[in-house]
């Protein structure tokens, strides 16, 4: 087990809670999905874990170390790395420039760093040959890729994601997911919450449902392949 | 046009302009990154003013040491001010955020003027040279103090230039200022790139004044006069755009010294607000915008 959320209760004001006694469980090297209707509290649920906002109740493990209370600019020292929605490329810097910062935690080690930017080049050869280019004037796909790649130089353990296809061209989506599962398949366990509920079945292992801030369903994916439009039906 | 009044009149230029980019390459990172726009920029220039005398004529110590002194002492009153008033003000007002800074920058720059009213009276405290003497190569007349302004103005800039380019809390920096959120999951402690950076802008306007004291002598309004200036380079190099206000200072400063010689003195206003009125209009997002971008 790497990402244990329990009991975790939290909203934006301390009288007005949005999550209700929330547990999750994302296993070690596997694909977790949270999906829900508008207003379930799946994006409160990703602040809270990374600590934008502060659980007023209820904690939250990684790797058996609790987590709860630390900053955002902290988590990727404990090994969470998170990549928010909507482009996130430092779009006047150049490629190199922008994973070199994904670096920042590790910047005075210097081997090191360069051992992951080679080891990002070798995974992403479409970066390497455009390290020179300002990240601003790649494609939507290529920024995507740049953005996932920069997660990956200080090689955390888990990684959270807020709603992979937000501003994407509908024909890239395909492509965000594929690298989602090359991430997987590289060992890193995986937390994401999703709108676009059939194409994040597609690539998770395990499901969980949120719904008005609690905990509604949760299973392997098998479990929803035939039920989950029953679910969606109870959102409507 | 005769050669040597051209020469004279591009060192006159450079001099006042290296004092306009400065000043803008400070008003500029502390916009780029924090979204606020400083009134009271020209109150710190003032302090720089007040240091360099202080150490210059009253302690009697070289003139480097001055300038040293200008700009530490405007780093630790930008950080302090980042860190006790920005900072705070900055996690309540949400997406008022704009107009509090203007209310809070203004009221600063109020309160600066009159304290150094309240501490050190209204008289004119300026030092005649940092370097005495003149040379002559034909008919262009050399004078030192001119040249070490301007040589140690480029060095401030270019220094600045390899810091926030090269160094990688420069880099953080600019990141900071191009997607903060993006720079917060990277572990960057973003509050901390804001002290940082409003320390710079100030110590740099504080560098500026402690350079013109021979030009500008301290006094509780000191500031007014260049802060004017700084607004007009921003807005010709385009807000948030540390290249663009390297170039528009010079620009500014080589257009003054031309109106004034060829026109008459107080014309230099008008030609440079005309410009800044016609970029407003034909080029809002400043001369030295990259194609494309929006104000």
């Amino acid at each position: 087990m790497t990402l244990e959320i329990e009991h975790v209760t939290s909203g934006y004001i301390k009288e007005v809670p949005i999550l209700m006694d929330v547990n999750i469980v994302a296993n070690q090297g596997s694909l977790t999905g949270i999906i829900g209707p508008n207003g379930a509290g799946k994006s409160t649920l990703l602040k809270t874990i990374y600590g934008y906002l502060r659980p007023s109740q209820g904690d939250i493990f990684h790797d058996g170390k609790s987590i709860r209370g630390l900053k955002p600019d902290q988590m990727l020292g404990q090994g969470i790395a998170h990549l928010i929605q909507g482009h996130s490329v430092f779009p006047a810097m150049t490629v190199e420039e922008n994973l070199e910062l994904g670096g920042w935690i590790i910047k005075h080690d210097r081997k090191t760093l360069d051992r992951a930017l080679d080891e990002v080049y070798q995974h992403y050869p479409l970066l390497k040959s455009k390290r020179r280019m300002v990240a601003g004037a790649l494609s939507g796909g290529e920024q995507r890729t740049l953005e996932i790649a920069r997660l990956t130089m200080t090689h955390p353990r888990t990684i959270l994601i807020d709603e992979p296809s937000v501003g994407l061209m509908p024909k890239l989506v395909d492509t965000v997911y594929e690298e989602i599962v090359k991430l997987k398949e590289l060992g890193y366990t995986i937390l994401i919450v999703d709108q676009k509920v059939h194409k994040c079945l597609d690539v998770v292992d395990y499901i969980y449902v949120l719904r008005l801030g609690q905990n509604s369903h949760h299973g392997p994916k098998e479990d929803f392949v035939n039920t989950i439009e029953d679910v969606i039906k109870e959102w409507i | 046009m005769d050669l040597s009044i051209f020469i004279q009149l591009i060192v006159l230029g450079l001099v006042r302009g290296s004092m306009y980019a400065l000043m803008g390459v400070g008003l500029s990172l502390i916009f780029g990154i924090m979204e606020i726009v400083n009134f009271a920029h020209g109150e710190l220039f003032m302090i720089g003013c007040y240091i360099m005398y202080f150490m210059a004529a009253m302690l009697g110590l070289p003139f480097p040491l001055g300038i040293l002194a200008s700009g530490v002492g405007l780093l630790i009153v930008g950080v302090i001010l980042e860190k006790g008033l920005i900072s705070p003000l900055r996690k309540k007002a949400g997406r008022e955020w704009l107009m509090d800074s203007f209310v809070l920058t203004i009221g600063l720059m109020v309160i600066f003027q009159n304290l150094a009213l309240i501490i050190f009276g209204s008289v004119q405290r300026g030092i005649p040279y940092l370097v005495a003497g003149q040379s002559t190569f034909g008919d262009v007349v050399f004078i030192y103090d001119h040249l070490v302004i301007l040589s140690l103005a480029f060095l401030t800039v270019g220094l600045l230039w390899y810091f926030i380019k090269y160094t990688s809390l420069g880099k953080a920096i600019r990141a900071t200022s191009q997607h903060s959120e993006a720079a917060q999951t990277l572990g960057i402690d973003v509050s901390r790139m804001y002290a940082v950076a409003f320390g710079i802008g100030a110590a740099l306007a504080g560098i500026s004044g402690a350079l013109l004291i021979t030009l500008f002598p301290a006094n509780p309004n000191a500031g007014m006069g260049p802060v004017l200036k700084s607004f007009v380079v921003v807005i010709l190099g385009g807000l948030g755009n540390i290249k663009g206000a390297i170039a528009a200072g010079i620009l500014v400063g080589l257009l003054e010294a031309f109106a004034v010689f060829y026109l008459a003195g107080g014309w230099q206003n008008v030609i440079v607000f005309s410009v800044v009125i016609a970029v407003l209009v034909f080029k809002p997002a400043g001369l030295f915008a990259p194609a494309g971008e929006r104000p």
